[in-house]
């Protein structure tokens, strides 16, 4: 974590947070004294260098705040007076956002398994299995032989046999059969493997239809704003479009033409990706853009300089002054 | 192409900053240590360039 600080007429202060950074060095092309330095992306990303992904020099930073407003994924904080500029009406603000309405989810995790930054977290309460299959179990125990088979079978894993210990005074093998109400489902498979007609299996679901009401599943679906990149993976995964996600950047990520891509040698563009976009197929790195926020690490880890980005819009409002519009829009040449 | 360890730039693995680096991340096995020098293997090379790209002193080159 750097931190740059100084005190005049204000106080100032520049704060990189390595936890929410991607590496992707926007804000090292940004920065128009050349004061921060993106490290090696790739050794970092393959875990085999520990570093931070920005240095930041302190005699070059004027502590202008640019870096910290073009970064889309808010790992520069720049304060004056204590103050995060984020949050002030004079600097811009970036509008990409990415929600899960509760109210469409239908809880079934598909986003939270696929979420590459682990930002999603769901909990949810399932109905009892007795809520939805009803029926009746007997087990004759002065027929049951305790030959374990009805146990060996069950898909449910609801019978359990008491065994003994085999001994001279206790010359049995079993001292009881039980079915766990809770987990069977009367489909009385036991009761056809038994070979000494022991277990009874009576379901009564179709009977009881009427008990047998639909038992929506509740829960809790929790964005995580603070880990979220807005990679859009949530959005293009979710059954039920139940997420909603506006990505910082529109435009296009491509291949040069005369690209000789190294495949399985190489996959540096796999390995720094955050969004887990991209992944070598064939020997050749394979971008989905569904998945991409243009943020252009693949391109800057690429040792064949074979990746475009191309940006065309991007969701940052508020600019308002002529500098640094300017100095902001250069992220909208292709790269 | 093959690849060519500047010598007077690499200073061996004990002085490198990334701790022989190119090593660490060539997939191909195509750079070895020998007695604190990096050893090159032609055959094994798949000019993927990750060596060059990421080596910390600049030491590795094409010719």
């Amino acid at each position: 974590m750097a931190v740059v600080k100084r005190e005049g007429n204000e106080k100032r202060s520049l704060e990189h947070k390595n936890q929410k950074c991607l590496g992707c060095g926007i804000c090292t092309d940004i920065c128009p004294t050349k004061a921060l330095r993106l490290g090696p992306i790739l050794p970092i990303a393959r875990g085999i260098l520990k570093s931070d992904f920005i240095s930041i020099d302190q005699e070059k930073c004027c502590l202008c705040g640019l870096c910290s407003s073009s970064c889309p994924f808010d790992a520069l904080e720049f304060c004056i007076n204590d103050e995060n500029t984020k949050n002030m009406n004079l600097y811009p603000h970036w509008n990409h956002y990415a929600t899960i309405e509760e109210k469409e989810c239908i809880y079934c995790g598909k986003c939270a398994i696929s979420c590459p930054r682990d930002a999603i977290h769901l909990q949810r309460n399932l109905p009892a299995r007795s809520d939805l299959v009803f029926g009746e179990t007997e087990v004759d125990l002065n027929k049951c032989v305790y030959c374990g088979m009805c146990e060996e079978m069950c898909p449910a894993d609801a019978i359990t046999i008491e065994k003994n210990e085999i001994s001279s005074d206790k010359p049995y093998v079993g001292t009881s059969t039980k079915i766990d109400e809770s987990k069977c489902i009367y489909c009385g498979i036991c009761k056809r493997i038994c070979p000494e007609d022991a277990i009874k299996i009576v379901c009564t679901t179709c009977m009881n239809r009427d008990n047998a009401k639909p038992h929506p599943v509740d829960g809790d679906i929790i964005l995580d704003e603070e880990q979220c990149i807005n990679c859009g993976w949530c959005q293009e995964i979710c059954p039920v479009n139940a997420a909603n996600v506006k990505k910082p950047f529109k435009g296009n990520i491509s291949f040069e033409e005369n690209f000789k891509c190294k495949g399985d040698s190489c996959h540096a563009c796999e390995d720094v990706c955050p969004c887990n976009a991209i992944s070598i197929v064939d020997n050749h790195s394979f971008i989905n853009p569904k998945f991409c926020v243009l943020c252009g690490a693949c391109a800057r880890a690429c040792p064949q300089k074979g990746i475009v980005i191309e940006r065309d819009d991007m969701e940052l409002t508020n600019v308002r002054s002529k500098s640094w519009d300017k100095r902001l829009n250069s992220l909208k040449q292709s790269k | 192409m093959p690849v060519i360890i500047d010598q007077e730039k690499c200073n061996g693995i004990s002085e490198c900053p990334g701790e022989g680096l190119c090593i660490k991340l060539c997939e191909k096995g195509a750079l070895e240590e020998k007695d604190n020098q990096i050893v090159f293997i032609t055959e094994k090379c798949d000019d993927c360039d990750i060596c060059i790209q990421n080596c910390p002193s600049q030491a590795i080159l094409k010719e």
